[in-house]
């Protein structure tokens, strides 16, 4: 069959440069895209449309029911209390990752005497560390040091300065606190290490200049170097939100253990999700809780943008 | 800040009447290795090294082929529909995996993947991260280069094997290197989920499973613990420095 003008048009002749690129486009990134839709974009909207559903693991039959699943949601006191521990993490989670690790890394980045601080890369090390190591062990071994036991190390060190023992795993407020503070450990290292790489990245001359304009230490920190960092700040703070709000395994590992006693009121909407389509087989309400979720990180990402792009710089 | 786990290791030596000493006793008194020992009668903690060994390599080489490629069209080819293309992958980048596990699972679950390898790596092998770092990079690689080797004779894939490919080599390190350590630390739902007998379980998750073994030898489970995360931190030592600075050069991109 002859091909047409038309044809090689678009597809170039054979063996031409044109005819060359589009066999490229087609054999490498097609497929690559393709892998990327079905992982990374379709899901999103088979969740949604789940949520409207009562589908279920076992049972063939799915109907569409609209918003029931939502109300059914809002209603269940289990929903609200996960819910709310979710908001907890959150709103404990992200300010302190991010304010704790922005704090070192202006520590870290002044200048003693001219000179910079001597041990940065050891610190830098030391707080990365958690970073890297797997959750699961991370949890395990402090949940031994929250133990209530006469051997807990955490007990004993409060006791040594005078204050009564915490009930760490049986109270569970106290016991999502401790989770939560775990979870900015273990994150730290990661804010520690961005905003250190935007600190130095601000030019110095603006320091110098500030500071022959008579500016102290403390107006060059609040005036330049942080709203220079804000794009860094907001990626960061989105980055924060993002993991406070799909936290699971720090929640799933502490209640499997033998010595909680409040698994249900340290659960978090992730574990709960995790619970209704894994235990219950219910994956209409799952994809409820996970559009929740999902909304609601998108909410609070919608605020921190406002906040950090809205002021003047 | 590593001091939970220097003591945990401490702990793992200890013999069980040091544990639960009163007061806790920081140094043991006499160094056991009982713990150790018995941790491979309880489960097969070399079997979940290699499996998270497994995954982990898979998905780290598709994705040190697949950014590089993807990248290397994002950054200097042109056609109807990449920019849309571009700000989907831009819109994904920060997304959770978890946010996807329903469906993600589902679409596996017809594929007949569940508890397979290939079910655990399906999610991992993209990485919107890495293909919006990879563009940046490439961008930054001369036109000149590319059209020479065009006037050359080189064939596009010749173009992307010789030349873009080891070109871009620090931002595909970057971007190995941090996957590397997401797909073996901060991937536990997700396993979780596929990995459904003890064969299959990767080393989180098998130490999750094994943890009710342990409820009072706080030595063994402080052994187990420990073992855990001896491959992460070996990983940690040889490439300090690299990895380090792909975190930063992921982070400082935006």
């Amino acid at each position: 069959m002859q091909k047409g003008p038309f044809f090689h048009q678009w597809f170039g002749r054979p063996g031409s440069l044109k005819r060359g690129r589009i066999i490229f486009i087609w054999a490498v990134f097609i497929p690559i895209i393709f892998l990327f839709l079905s992982i990374r974009v379709f899901p999103i909207f088979t969740n949604l449309s789940l949520s409207f559903t009562n589908a279920h693991l076992i049972r063939p039959v799915t109907k569409f029911i609209g918003v029931r699943n939502f109300f059914i949601l809002f209603k269940d006191l289990q929903f609200i209390r996960a819910f709310r521990n979710s908001l907890e993490f959150m709103v404990i989670a992200v300010p302190g990752e991010i304010l704790i690790g922005l704090i070192f890394a202006l520590l870290l980045t002044r200048k003693v005497r001219g000179r910079n601080i001597r041990g940065e890369g050891l610190f830098q090390t030391l707080y990365f560390i958690p970073y890297i190591l797997p959750m699961v062990p991370a949890i395990i071994i402090w949940r031994f040091f929250f133990s209530p036991g006469e051997f807990g190390l955490a007990n004993y060190l409060l006791g040594l300065i005078g204050i009564s023992r915490v009930a760490w795993m049986s109270n569970p407020r106290v016991l999502l606190l401790a989770i939560i503070g775990i979870h900015i450990w273990k994150n730290l290292g990661f804010f520690l290490i961005v905003f250190l790489v935007a600190l130095k990245a601000v030019p110095r001359d603006l320091m110098d200049a500030a500071r022959i304009d008579g500016a102290s230490g403390w107006q060059t920190i609040i005036r330049i170097e942080i709203p220079m960092i804000k794009p860094t700040l907001l990626f960061g703070t989105v980055l924060a939100t993002l993991i406070a709000w799909s936290a699971f395994t720090e929640v799933y590992t502490m209640s499997q253990g033998s010595d909680v006693s409040s698994g249900a009121e340290i659960q978090v909407l992730m574990l709960r999700m995790y619970q209704e389509v894994f235990t219950y087989s219910n994956t209409g309400k799952g994809s409820a809780i996970s559009m929740v979720i999902f909304i609601m990180s998108v909410i609070f990402i919608l605020i921190e943008f406002k906040i950090f792009k809205g002021k003047r710089i | 800040m590593v001091s939970p786990f220097v003591w945990a290791i401490l702990i793992s030596f200890m013999e069980k009447t040091d544990i639960i000493a009163v007061p806790p006793r920081i140094w043991p008194s006499k160094w056991v290795f009982a713990n150790y020992i018995m941790l491979s009668q309880v489960a097969p903690f070399f079997r979940f090294f290699l499996n998270s060994l497994l995954i982990s390599s898979v998905a780290v080489l598709f994705i040190a082929i697949t950014c590089p490629m993807a990248g290397y069209i994002l950054a200097k080819f042109n056609f109807r529909g990449l920019g849309f293309v571009f700000g989907l992958i831009l819109a994904t980048t920060f997304v959770p995996l978890e946010t996807y596990l329903i469906p993600l699972y589902l679409t596996v679950k017809t594929f007949g993947w569940v508890n397979t390898y290939q079910g655990m790596i399906f999610p991992l092998l993209i990485s919107s991260t890495g293909i919006f770092l990879l563009r940046q990079y490439i961008m930054s690689i001369p036109d000149s280069l590319i059209d020479s080797a065009h006037i050359d004779g080189c064939s596009e894939f010749g173009i992307f094997w010789k030349i873009i490919f080891p070109l871009s080599f620090p931002a595909t390190s970057a971007v190995v290197i941090v996957n590397w350590v997401y797909t073996w630390s901060q991937v536990f739902m997700w396993y979780l989920v596929m990995a459904n007998t003890e064969k299959m379980f990767p080393m989180e998750v098998g130490l999750m499973y094994f943890q009710r073994h342990f409820i009072t030898d706080y030595g063994g489970m402080m052994a187990a613990a420990v073992i855990t995360c001896i491959p992460a931190l070996l990983f940690f030592c040889i490439f300090r420095t690299k990895i380090i600075e792909g975190i930063a050069y992921t982070g400082s991109k935006y």
